[in-house]
């Protein structure tokens, strides 16, 4: 099954290497966003069945988008997975108590990456 | 909800062992191109972090300067390691704390921030190629 999955971050670096990881490990289709605005339009236009979700844009943060992201009936069932490089406790459980799937750490491995998310979210699919 | 460390939930160990030998290669292949691309802005993030230090060993970095200094660090601390580079996520986080810190850089600090900089540096020169160490193939050529 192929999933689809929106990857919404401002670094291009980031966006250029989680999608090439997704496409190439484990064949999901790719969306992406540059900024949470863009983020919460794509989500609504494309459905996607995961959204990996950057903390620190400018903006609109991480956080924020999320908010947003579940407050819309269209986008509201869609899970959401943080993407950050903040690795200090207080922020960890600032996000954990947000209600977001799950976090994953920058840097990340690319290799791991698609099982990660799979685990997560249990898609016995691919993991 | 879940919080998972990277080194869990591969699927390195799932799958059909050459199909996922190939798609490793080619993953590398693709990442070693995009490196490549990548080198310009992640030198570009070394260079406000180096202007920053100077600024702040003459007790002139403004908020504005500062903010550019720890966006750029955390920007490389996510993204070099993601490369292949994890001695880079330490030395840009340990430059976001400095350039995080609250009033002015001491010397000690300030000594700190100007060894971790130049190394970072350095990593960054040395580093013409993708520094990921390339997949072993399971596959015999």
């Amino acid at each position: 099954m192929t999933r689809r999955i929106l990857i919404i971050d401002d670094e291009d670096d980031i966006r250029q290497v989680a999608a090439l990881s997704l496409e190439t490990v484990a064949g999901w289709h790719v969306v992406l966003a540059n900024s949470g605005k863009q983020g919460i339009d794509r989500a609504s236009q494309e459905q996607p069945d995961a959204i990996l979700l950057d903390v620190m844009m400018p903006e609109m943060d991480g956080p924020t988008t999320f908010l947003k992201l579940k407050a819309n009936h269209k986008t509201s069932h869609i899970p959401v997975l943080l993407l950050t490089a903040k690795v200090q406790g207080p922020d960890q459980r600032r996000f954990a108590d947000l209600g977001v799937a799950a976090i994953l750490f920058k840097p990340f491995d690319p290799l791991a990456l698609a099982g990660q998310i799979s685990a997560v979210l249990g898609w016995k699919d691919t993991a | 909800m879940s919080n998972l460390p990277p080194e869990e939930n591969s699927l390195s160990g799932a799958g059909n062992v050459p199909e996922r030998d190939n798609s490793q290669q080619k993953l590398h292949q693709l990442l070693a191109g995009l490196w490549e691309k990548s080198r310009k802005t992640v030198a570009a993030h070394v260079e406000t972090l180096q202007q920053a230090k100077e600024l702040a060993a003459k007790n002139e970095l403004d908020e504005p300067a500062r903010t550019r200094a720890i966006d750029a660090a955390h920007k490389l601390a996510g993204v070099l390691g993601t490369f292949g580079l994890p001695r880079g996520t330490e030395l840009a986080r340990e430059a976001e704390e400095a350039f995080r810190q609250a009033g002015p850089i001491g010397p000690a600090a300030a000594e700190r921030l100007n060894s971790g900089l130049n190394e970072l540096d350095r990593l960054i020169q040395a580093a013409v190629t993708y520094p990921a160490s390339a997949p072993k193939s399971g596959i015999p050529s």
